[in-house]
């Protein structure tokens, strides 16, 4: 019986002509891999206990109201705005923690380098790395909205006649989630492509958030009196009360010094499409000005940081 | 004659007032070419011109037929390894490689295929799954090296690539770049400040000083050219010298030596001569092949 010899060929240097993707093929590669950083895919526990975190915060919400509202015979509804306005500043510190992530680590082993000298520009680089942490931030935002929405119509007498009735809120939360979303994604990557620690880009944003929201309140604080008027009937003295006065702090003023709080920029305007019924103090000073004002300043706040982030990264000597 | 695979013409780059390359004019033709020139001479600065990371102050390059500068198509087709660290300590190198092929604009099935490949052949098959963090400084430069190969470029730019590796290590990473060029097909720029790693690596080689070419040509052009010859006496240095200025050769100290560059065949006699005239006593006449290092000091001086 013969028996077939086995042998092992070195081939050698091979070279590659298989297809190549080019930039589009070197963008699509970085979206995935930022994809992968931020929800801390092929790495160890711990880096994944963030996003899971951040999803469970932003969810969690939604999710108790819907197990009630299928539970209770008749729940509670609660506004998309509101959920917009309870979720965004957590949404805001989970990506101050989880922006440094995407940039920092490369800057500070210097692999940015090696991106800058294939098929990307430093443009491709900063819109990769943003266009992934915004895709996922809008995804747990919507999926919450989603819950809202679902809680909602289980919370209606009829949950057919509620979805035809309502639909229209379906554009709108999208388009509120992305505006929150490219705010709160924005902002922290633009910190984070000036400093080497992550610690101090996400405690710059977060600090930045902390500070401004009391302060906004303090310059917008409304003092209430009422004045006592004192009457003698039939011999004996009756105290009246007179009408209430309120004023602010910073008097008219105040509905401009409600903008300090740059938290609330993007949920100012999420106020607006829902032209929501029950405004908290903020949103009825905001009322006050032309509502080109507020898009003006959120607007501000969006394409300054964002600006600064590209302007950053075309300018980085590697 | 074919295509120059780099081709610069006046090619200036300052920085605001600091001029990191004057007025440089070179082709570089398929082989491996060696940059070599002190810290600060502005071999990186070139590197990053021909990469097209920077934009040129004055006068123009081409590399690869194409202008460079914001040319992102062309950098499918270049590799760069830079001079510092630049690995990623969270990753193993399998999973870099990968990456780096895909970001090259290789598929990701071929990618994983490319980067086994590329840490076959530098040596690192069986280290692929460990963590870059892990590796040492010889092992991260190998990996370095294949991170600017994964996508099988037509050239490749290597910086400093024997940086702070031990004697051994380096002799490796000179073997590999031999192999890349000579094995591989792989047109190669290496920069360097090290006269014995272009000497020893490189077909060519352009000698940068001050961000201005001092000479270029092929490595064996240099060493030939400057042959030079050894003289050990045990006395009568000073008149040996004296006697062969007078027979119309220069000579210098080296060390215990007297060097003498010869120009034909003929001058051993007329050193014959010299040594016979001044009754030194000779203990050694041996030919040295010259080396890089003539250049400079033929240059500066």
């Amino acid at each position: 019986m013969s028996q077939a010899q086995a042998e092992i060929y070195d081939l050698g240097y091979q070279h590659y002509d298989g297809p190549r993707g080019g930039r589009t093929q070197a963008f699509r590669s970085l979206w995935v891999n930022s994809f992968r950083t931020i929800l801390g895919l092929g790495r160890g526990g711990r880096a994944k206990v963030l996003p899971a975190l951040m999803a469970l915060f932003v969810i969690a919400p939604p999710a108790v109201l819907l197990v009630l509202a299928a539970m209770l015979p008749v729940a509670e509804q609660v506004s998309h705005a509101d959920l917009y306005t309870l979720t965004s500043m957590l949404l805001l510190l989970f990506s101050a923690i989880i922006a440094p992530e995407l940039l920092i680590p490369d800057r500070r082993n210097r692999v940015t380098t090696l991106y800058l000298v294939r098929p990307l520009t430093a443009f491709d680089y900063v819109i990769a790395r943003w266009s992934a942490f915004l895709t996922v931030t809008l995804l747990v935002t919507l999926f919450g909205q989603v819950l809202v929405l679902i809680a909602n119509s289980l919370a209606a007498e009829q949950a057919r006649a509620f979805l035809q009735e309502n639909w229209l809120d379906i554009p709108r939360f999208i388009l509120a989630g992305v505006i929150i979303t490219v705010f709160v994604t924005t902002i922290p990557m633009a910190v984070a492509a000036f400093t080497e620690r992550r610690a101090y880009a996400a405690a710059f944003v977060i600090a930045a958030f902390v500070i401004t929201t009391p302060m906004s309140g303090l310059l917008t604080t409304e003092w209430c009196e009422s004045s006592v008027t004192f009457a003698v009937e039939n011999g004996e003295v009756v105290e009246e009360a007179g009408a209430e006065e309120c004023r602010r702090v910073t008097g008219d003023y105040a509905k401009w010094f409600v903008l300090l709080d740059v938290g609330r920029a993007p949920t100012h305007l999420a106020d607006m499409i829902f032209d929501d019924d029950t405004p908290d103090d903020a949103s009825i000073l905001v009322a006050e000005l032309p509502p080109a004002v507020p898009i003006a300043w959120y607007g501000l706040l969006v394409i300054g940081p964002g600006a600064l982030l590209l302007w950053r990264y075309r300018r980085m000597s590697i | 004659m074919s295509q120059p695979l780099i081709e610069a013409q006046n090619l200036t780059k300052h920085y605001g007032k600091t001029i990191a390359l004057h007025d440089v004019d070179m082709r570089v033709r398929a082989g491996i070419t060696g940059l070599l020139g002190p810290n600060g001479a502005g071999k990186s600065t070139a590197m990053k011109l021909f990469l097209g990371l920077l934009r040129p102050t004055a006068g123009a390059a081409t590399v690869l037929g194409e202008a460079p500068y914001d040319n992102v198509a062309i950098r499918m087709r270049l590799g760069y390894m830079p001079e510092h660290d630049c690995l990623p300590d969270f990753l193993t190198a399998s999973e870099f490689l990968s990456h780096m092929a895909q970001v090259s604009g290789i598929p990701p099935k071929h990618a994983r295929t490319r980067a086994a490949d590329m840490l076959r052949h530098v040596g690192l098959d069986e280290e692929r799954y460990r963590h870059l963090r892990e590796y040492s400084t010889g092992m991260k430069q190998r990996v370095k090296l294949a991170q600017a190969l994964v996508h099988d470029p037509v050239m490749v730019l290597l910086d400093e690539p024997t940086a702070g590796l031990d004697p051994a290590g380096r002799e490796e990473m000179l073997g590999l770049v031999r192999r890349t060029g000579q094995e591989f097909g792989i047109n190669i720029m290496l920069s360097s400040h090290l006269m014995g790693d272009v000497e020893s690596t490189c077909d060519r080689i352009i000698v940068i000083e001050g961000g201005s070419i001092i000479e270029q040509g092929d490595v064996s052009e240099f060493t030939q050219e400057t042959e030079t010859f050894y003289i050990d006496v045990d006395d009568r240095r000073e008149e040996l010298i004296a006697a062969l200025q007078d027979l119309g050769i220069q000579s210098r100290i080296a060390g215990a030596s007297v060097a003498v560059r010869l120009r034909s065949e003929d001058q051993l006699d007329d050193i014959r001569d010299a040594l016979a005239q001044t009754q030194a006593r000779l203990r050694r006449l041996a030919p040295s092949r010259g080396e890089l290092s003539d250049i400079f000091r033929r240059n500066t001086g």
